[in-house]
């Protein structure tokens, strides 16, 4: 209980006083953004170690033999387990709404404590890209098999594919469709591209508003470092009005921009075109090639709940991975004393948390053959390679759970999100940690004495 | 024909060996041990330091899992979770939650047991009331003194009123009163019909209360059987008088060689126990209400428990008595002890009082004479009153009648 006590206090510590303490790029968004980030991953830190350390009364009462008193009583063993399971998981529900209460009244504090009148503290800014849970929508380059046929054939007929002896069609169709698709996302001076996001499914009543985030990536950056482009949002054949919206941006930044709902098709169509040139006449601009790389880079974000109920929702994904913990940390109490439990539990910890990571790094070994390997020490590292993998397959991915950032960034931590969460990382992940626990202690001689 | 009761505990064989780290036998605790427990007995459990008791009850609770043999309890596993809500449970160390306070203690315990809420409160009550620590039940139970704790850990023991109750070391830290009142509680309960299992190395505290033992050694066992049975030596026999004079005592040795050929063994001078006189001193300072924080002496055992007192025992034989004599009856004083057996040889009685005497008596007492002529005349020794009377007392009644 003391431990619980400091922990408690450690964390109203933490987000009572980073708002004082941060101020991310200096505007009220940057502010709001930095303290989100830094006291829910400092609480999800926090309360991870805490439910490790609560597990210890499992391990305290097998040492101190109180489980002798317990174990006369009429209370079935996996009763004891799941109850001490539920017992912890009711302490983290206490103080995960602690924490949120406390987050959600700092963030309407610092909300008000900074006058709105200067331009760095644009609360409608906030509102519209903070406080608010937004489903995005990245853009989907078109499918150019058939242009990649079309060149294809061509070439065969012009002869370039004659004097190749390594000649594959199946791989120089695929390469010609990378090309393709690269040269179609890079846009040269003057030159433009269409998009379509599908399924946006946003409410177009007159007054709303759906964002079109871009990032700006060119090949040689002005001296001022701010580019001017302009985009066209709306369809007129599909009855939509036509917006133009001009931009002068700084570089290698995520920009925001907001159009009209009444752009959006009653089929839930956005058509988009970008244009790389200079709408600004009094502005001079040397010519530059822009590239959107990564489907990350433009996306449309539109308004799908509220930011109180995207706040829950984070809340609950981070509570199934405490509830997977605090499986762990019983399962190994069960088995072993408390500083070897606590230090089994602490691994799974953070091989949950880098479970992608490893697995990636470790991609080109379990690709490699064993067959193919040299020296035993190859052989060796590519079989210790393929175990990691099998086991992780049993510890969840914490980080694909992770939703600080999504919720950070205004965007929806979505239902789809949380059920698979609380469908995987606790009915299937949790309760086999737990079922696996009930089987070891049941066949656990409780009064075992070391001879 | 009477129905056979199922005994409580039975093993079979049982035997538990302790295994290392890497699983190679190492000691062999227990080993063909064949124990039966029967319904309503004081059952204790003796051996020295590593005999194998304590692996024994932890082997009957399922806290242990026999390497070989068998175990019933109530004809069913030890595992049985149902089984557990007919068994109580003090162990030779209390291990109870050190931030909890006795009150909330015992309460716990009996939620285990899923006991409403009032029967709850109650029993907490009058067994914090039983075991003396009524005024102490706010304080946690880390504060508690050894034996204290030891209190409270018979009081969880109790909280369910079991059918069986196992005891290990009860006594162990007990103070003289605690320990009295520990072996008062087991005799009430062993009154009410109750199974107890007592493991103990305070011998004199397994004698007083128990009906059947058996003697562990090395995990074997040694010796078993009814108490009085194996303790009773035939080949002696003890007599218990008031105070004798010198003469009076010369004249019994030369009698018992001259009927029995053998000499007496050992005259002395009873003690009395340390406890008794222990007990004496704190109920005076109790009296004068000497002020003290630790364990007070306790109350009577609950009537949820033992509801076959003394008292009770006492109007049950009033009873008997007046339905078969028709009158009033006899004014029946506290119960004591059963008195020693004396000697009831008419021979030596009525050589005492000087009365006829036998063939033998008389040529022995005609030796004596012819002894006494030769050394000159002795005087006739006379017999203490209350020896005479007590003798009387306890003559055959037919001879009293003759």
């Amino acid at each position: 209980m003391k431990i619980a006590l400091v922990f408690l206090v450690l964390i109203g510590i933490i987000v009572l006083g980073l708002p004082f303490s941060i101020s991310g790029d200096s505007s009220l968004t940057g502010r709001v953004r930095s303290f989100m980030s830094y006291s829910l991953t400092a609480t999800a830190l926090l309360l991870g170690m805490l439910t490790i350390f609560m597990s210890r009364s499992l391990s305290d009462e097998l040492s101190k033999r109180q489980i002798l008193t317990l174990m006369t009583k009429p209370l079935p063993r996996w009763q004891f387990i799941v109850g001490k399971w539920a017992g912890i998981t009711i302490f983290n529900i206490f103080f995960l709404c602690f924490t949120g209460a406390l987050v959600y009244g700092m963030v309407h504090y610092i909300k008000v404590a900074y006058p709105p009148s200067d331009d760095r503290y644009d609360v409608a800014q906030l509102e519209d890209e903070v406080l608010i849970a937004r489903h995005a929508l990245p853009w989907k380059t078109p499918d150019f098999d058939r242009g990649a046929d079309i060149l294809f054939e061509r070439n065969l007929e012009e002869g370039k594919y004659e004097l190749r002896l390594d000649f594959d069609p199946q791989a120089e169709r695929a390469l010609l469709k990378e090309k393709l698709t690269a040269r179609w996302r890079v846009v040269p001076p003057l030159g433009a591209r269409q998009f379509a996001f599908h399924n946006v499914l946003c409410d177009r009543s007159p007054g709303n508003h759906v964002q079109v985030r871009y990032y700006t990536r060119i090949t040689r950056y002005p001296a001022d470092e701010i580019y001017r482009s302009y985009w066209i949002f709306g369809n007129p054949e599909k009855g939509t009005p036509v917006v133009a919206i001009p931009t002068q941006h700084v570089v290698g930044r995520f920009h925001t921009i907001s159009v009209p709902a009444e752009c959006v098709a009653p089929d839930h169509t956005l058509s988009v075109e970008f244009h790389n040139e200079n709408p600004f006449p009094g502005e001079r601009q040397a010519p530059n090639i822009i590239e959107f790389l990564s489907k990350d880079e433009v996306e449309v974000l539109f308004v799908v709940g509220s930011f109180e109920g995207n706040l829950l929702r984070l809340l609950i994904l981070m509570m199934c991975k405490l509830m997977f913990l605090a499986a762990v940390g019983i399962l190994m109490a069960s088995v072993f004393s408390f500083p070897v439990a606590c230090l089994a539990s602490f691994t799974i910890y953070v091989l949950a948390g880098t479970r992608s990571f490893i697995m990636e790094s470790m991609d080109w070994t379990t690709r490699s053959s064993f067959f193919a390997t040299e020296s035993l020490e190859d052989f060796a590292v590519i079989a210790a390679s393929h175990l990691y993998r099998v086991v992780t397959y049993i510890i969840p991915d914490f980080a694909y759970y992770d939703g600080v950032e999504t919720f950070v960034s205004g965007h929806n931590v979505s239902l789809a999100w949380v059920l698979q969460g609380v469908g995987v990382l606790v009915f299937v992940q949790t309760f086999a940690v737990l079922g696996l626990a009930v089987l070891l202690f049941h066949r656990r001689e409780v009064a075992e004495v070391s001879v | 024909m009477a129905k056979k009761l199922l005994p409580v505990v039975q093993t079979a064989g049982l035997c538990k060996t302790f295994r290392d780290f890497w699983r190679r036998p190492k000691v062999e605790a227990v080993k063909d041990l064949n124990l039966e427990i029967r319904p309503g007995e004081v059952f204790g459990l003796l051996g020295p330091n590593g005999s194998g008791k304590s692996t024994t009850i932890k082997m009957l609770l399922g806290l242990l899992y026999p390497t070989r043999g068998r175990i019933s309890l109530f004809g069913k596993s030890p595992t049985d979770v149902a089984v557990k809500s007919r068994i109580g449970f003090l162990p030779e160390e209390t291990y109870l939650y050190p931030f909890l306070v006795a009150r909330e203690t015992l309460d716990y315990y009996g939620k285990l047991f899923r006991l409403p809420v009032s029967i709850r409160q109650e029993r907490t009550e009058k067994l914090l009331e039983m075991v003396g620590l009524k005024h102490e039940a706010k304080r946690r139970i880390g504060e508690y003194s050894k034996g204290m704790a030891r209190r409270i850990g018979l009081a969880q023991a109790l909280v369910n009123d079991p059918e069986f109750l196992i005891l290990d070391e009860p006594t162990a830290g007990l103070d003289p009163i605690g320990t009295r009142q520990m072996k008062d509680v087991i005799r009430a309960l062993g009154a009410k019909g109750k199974t107890i299992l007592l493991s103990s190395h305070v011998l004199s505290d397994v004698e007083d209360v128990c009906d059947r033992v058996t003697i562990l050694y090395g995990g074997q066992q040694r010796a078993a059987g009814d108490i009085g049975e194996l303790l009773s030596d035939r080949d002696v026999t003890q007599i218990t008088t008031p105070a004798l004079s010198q003469e009076t005592l010369e004249r019994l040795r030369d009698l018992v060689r001259r009927l029995e050929n053998k000499d007496i063994l050992d005259v002395t001078h009873p003690r009395a126990k340390l406890e008794d006189f222990f007990l004496k001193i704190v109920e005076e300072a109790q009296a004068a209400r000497v002020q003290t924080s630790g364990a007070r002496a306790g109350g009577a055992v609950p009537d949820f428990l033992a509801k076959a007192t003394e008292a009770s025992t006492h109007e049950i034989v009033e009873s008997l008595v007046t339905a078969s004599s028709g009158s009033e009856p006899l004014p029946i004083e506290e119960f004591k002890p059963p008195e020693p057996e004396v000697e009831q040889s008419r021979e030596v009685i009525e050589q005492l009082m000087g009365t006829e005497a036998t063939p033998e008596q008389e040529d022995g007492e005609q030796a004596r004479e012819e002894k006494a002529d030769n050394e000159g005349p002795r005087p006739t020794p006379r017999a203490d009153k209350r020896v005479i009377d007590s003798l009387i007392d306890q003559a055959d009644p037919k001879e009293n009648e003759d």
